[in-house]
Parts: C-alpha cells; structure tokens; sequence
C-alpha cells in the first residue's frame, strides 16, 4: 500500500504540474502534427502500402516520445527538487510514478497520431481493437525504456540529443513486432490469430524491460 | 596481481597458436565446393569473429555487473576494454560476412545489404555499443561514470536476447544450423572442421591478448594520473 502512496504522489505531482504549464504535452501535440504533416505533404497523392503506413506511424511515436519524454528528470535537475524526491520517495516508487505519466503522455500521442494519420493519408483500419492494443502494450515497453534512459541522461553533462541515440538501439525489437501487428490490424485478414506472436513479444518485451529498469534504477537515481 | 611471466607466457602461446591457425587456413587443401571455391577459407575467419564478439559481449556484460556490486573501478576499465574489444571483431565479422555473402548467396543479385538475421544483430549489438561509448563521453565524474554506463551496458543486455526471437520471423536466414538449414557439422568437411575448431579457441585467445594488454594499459594511465608521486 506504502508503495502505491508513493508512485501515486509522484505521479500527482506531475499530473498538477503538467496541468498547470501544459509543456510536454503541447510540446508532444506539436510535433506529432508537424511530423504527420511533414510526411502527408512528402508523400503527396501517393497510396501508402499498409506496412509502410504502419511503419511510419510507429516512427513517429518513438521520435516524439524520444523527444518529449527525456525531459521527466532532467526537469526535476534543474527545478533543484532531486534532492527533495530522493529523500522523501524510494527510488521504486519515483521510477513508477514517472512511468506510469510518461505511459499517459504517449497514450495521448498514440491517440493524436492514430486520427490525424487516418484523415491524412486515408488509412483503413479493419481491426481496432487489435491495434488499440498493439498501441498500448508497444506504448507501456516505450515508456518503460524511455523512462530509464531519461534518468540516465539527466546525469550526463551534455543532455541535447543523447536520449535518442541510446534509446533507439534498444527499441528495435519493440518496433519490429509492433510494426507487424499493427499491419495485421489494418489488414485485419487473420483478426488476433495472426498476430498472436507479435502481441506476446510485446507484452513481454513490456515486462522484461519495466523489470530491468526498476531493479537498474536505483543506481543511476542515487548518488 | 598478476604472475607476468605466466602472462608473457600465456600469451606467446595464444600468438603462436593464432599464427598456426592463419598459416593452415591458407595452406591446407581443401574441397572445392561450386560458387564458394577458395572463399570457403573465409569460414576460419568470418564464424570465429562472431564467437570471439559474443564472448566479448558476455564478458563486458559480467564486469558491468560487477561495478554495480562493488563500485569498483578497475571492473569498469575491463567492461569498456571488452566492449571495445568486441566491437572491433564485430566489425571484422560483419565486414567479411558482408563481402563473403556478396560473392557466393546473393552472387548476380548485385546486392550488399540482406537483412540476413545473424546480420542485423551485430550491427544491432555495435550500434549499441556506439551508444555505449557516446554515453560514456557524456559523463564526467569517474565513479559516476562507471556506474551508469554499467546500467546503460546491462539494460541493452536485457532487450537483445529479443532479437534472437523476433528477427527470423521477419527473414530467413541462410546460415547454416538456422531453421530449417542443415547443421554445420553436416556439411562441413572433417578437414575443415579440424582448421575451424581451433580457429575459434586461437580467436577468443586473440580477444584476450587484446583485451588484457589494453586494460593493463588502461590501469597504468589511471594510476599515472591519480598517483601524484609518479
């Protein structure tokens, strides 16, 4: 019970004051609609296969969380409020709270992509649930890894463009996977059947990686 | 410490036994397959390549977990040494794997690149430890250092076991002892295989003449600029 205190104060915290200042999340909103429209207008009249469409949906997510996410404690660093967090919180605690928001942020990102990307470039979904659900467990291991190499960065000297470089070595078998059943969900010729394989490795990719990074964080959060 | 003449020792035995190895891959006869011809002799040099990164991985990996245990500095100069170490035969491996496949599987298809499974993940491992080395020039305390780098170092081992799930779904592979491909001990000629099995051990034992001479280097730079009286 302690710990859900602990992860649900820290991600109150957030919560409030994201509300208040609304950056991430209109810095997030920005570029994913700057990003679509980037590619919409490259891509001009051109018909989209439906591995390419899925393809490019998903490496729009993994840039704008690449991007939007890195900041949960490297903001904390300069706010000067770690000492704070890590003298009232587990580092457990603070780690689930951070990732329970970043896991939200992409949520919002999944959802704001996922429309603007059927309007633009005229996708057909077939199988909605599947891909709800290829998008929220792809979203929980992203925020998993995300959330780690993020506390990672805040401790490096030169913050600017490291998170995408460590971070998308590691998300390459998340993508792979995802990118698949997300096909099979616009296609939705075989329903969950085809993608059952894909699902698994992403549900379990979620857990490995969420179970590393809370058991590696302390060491990177403490000093 | 370390006995330095058993070391010295050690080691000229490894050198030795490295250079009888090349000497045999050259001049042993072997048989001539159709398309492979000579270049079969690249098996001596390509497959060892990839051993001797694995173990690399696996011993950086181990150190990496050390420095977390002990906050140990000299474990953290051995998983960097491994690392880098690693990374060059990865290169190695990936570099006559590439010119290897270009004459013989893919030969008239004019292409380098294939997408082969045991390919993308090496060059999925050295990217990783490319992001390894950036992260490490980005910190500056030393024990900080050493500590977050082993997190970066153990958190990248988690996610690529993965791959080994994941990326032959995606293509197949032409390796041999990949589904479906015959193992290597079935079509692989005894005479070969009596080149190749030392070729492997003569390899690994090359990754750790490297890797051990550049830590003991690595220590004698720390100690020269942390001792004020040398």
């Amino acid at each position: 019970m302690e710990f859900f205190r602990g992860s649900w104060a820290v991600l109150k915290k957030d919560l409030r004051l994201e509300w208040r200042s609304r950056y991430a999340l209109n810095m997030l909103l920005m570029f994913v609609l700057s990003s679509l429209l980037l590619i919409a207008f490259a891509i001009g009249q051109e018909t989209v296969g439906q591995r390419m469409q899925s393809a490019l949906l998903w490496i729009v997510i993994l840039f704008s969380a690449s991007i939007g996410l890195g900041r949960s404690f490297v903001a904390e660093e300069e706010r000067g409020t770690v000492l704070l967090l890590q003298l009232n919180v587990p580092g457990s605690q603070v780690f689930t709270g951070k990732l329970i928001f970043n896991f939200l942020l992409l949520l919002a990102v999944d959802a704001v992509s996922l429309v603007v990307f059927a309007v633009l470039l005229n996708m057909v979904i077939e199988d909605w649930g599947l891909l709800v659900l290829a998008l929220g467990l792809g979203s929980l291991g992203l925020a998993g890894a995300t959330t780690l190499l993020a506390a990672i960065i805040a401790r490096a000297s030169n913050k600017g463009p490291l998170l995408p470089v460590l971070l998308f070595p590691l998300l390459i078998p998340l993508l792979l996977s995802v990118v698949r059943a997300s096909r099979a969900a616009l296609d939705g010729g075989l329903g969950f059947t085809g993608a059952t394989g894909d699902l698994q490795t992403i549900a379990l990719f979620g857990g490995v990686v969420i179970t590393a990074a809370v058991l590696l964080f302390d060491y990177v959060w403490m000093d | 410490m370390v006995n330095l003449r058993r070391y010295t020792l050690v080691r000229n035995l490894v050198l030795l036994w490295v250079t009888g190895v090349i000497l045999a891959a050259f001049l042993l006869d072997i048989p001539r397959i159709n398309i492979l011809e000579h270049t079969a002799r690249n098996l001596y040099f390509h497959v060892p390549m990839w051993f001797t990164m694995m173990a690399a991985v696996f011993v950086s990996a181990y150190h990496s977990f050390q420095v977390l245990r002990s906050d140990d500095l000299v474990r953290d100069i051995r998983a960097l040494q491994a690392a880098r170490v690693g990374a060059f035969f990865g290169i190695l491996g990936l570099v006559t794997g590439i010119v290897w496949s270009k004459y013989t599987w893919y030969v008239g298809t004019d292409v380098w690149w294939n997408f082969d499974p045991r390919q993308s993940m090496v060059s999925l491992q050295l990217l990783i430890y490319g992001a390894y080395f950036v992260l490490r020039g980005a910190l500056d305390d030393p024990s900080k250092r050493a500590r977050i780098a082993a997190v970066y170092n153990l958190f990248a081992a988690t996610t690529t076991p993965f791959l080994l799930y994941v990326i032959p779904r995606q293509m197949d592979s032409l390796h041999p002892g990949a589904e479906g491909n015959p193992a290597f001990s079935e079509i692989t000629h005894p005479v070969m295989r009596l080149v190749f099995y030392p070729a492997i051990i003569g390899f690994i034992g090359l990754f750790w003449v490297l890797y051990t001479q550049r830590v003991r280097t690595a220590l004698l730079k720390l100690r020269t600029t942390h001792d004020p009286e040398l």
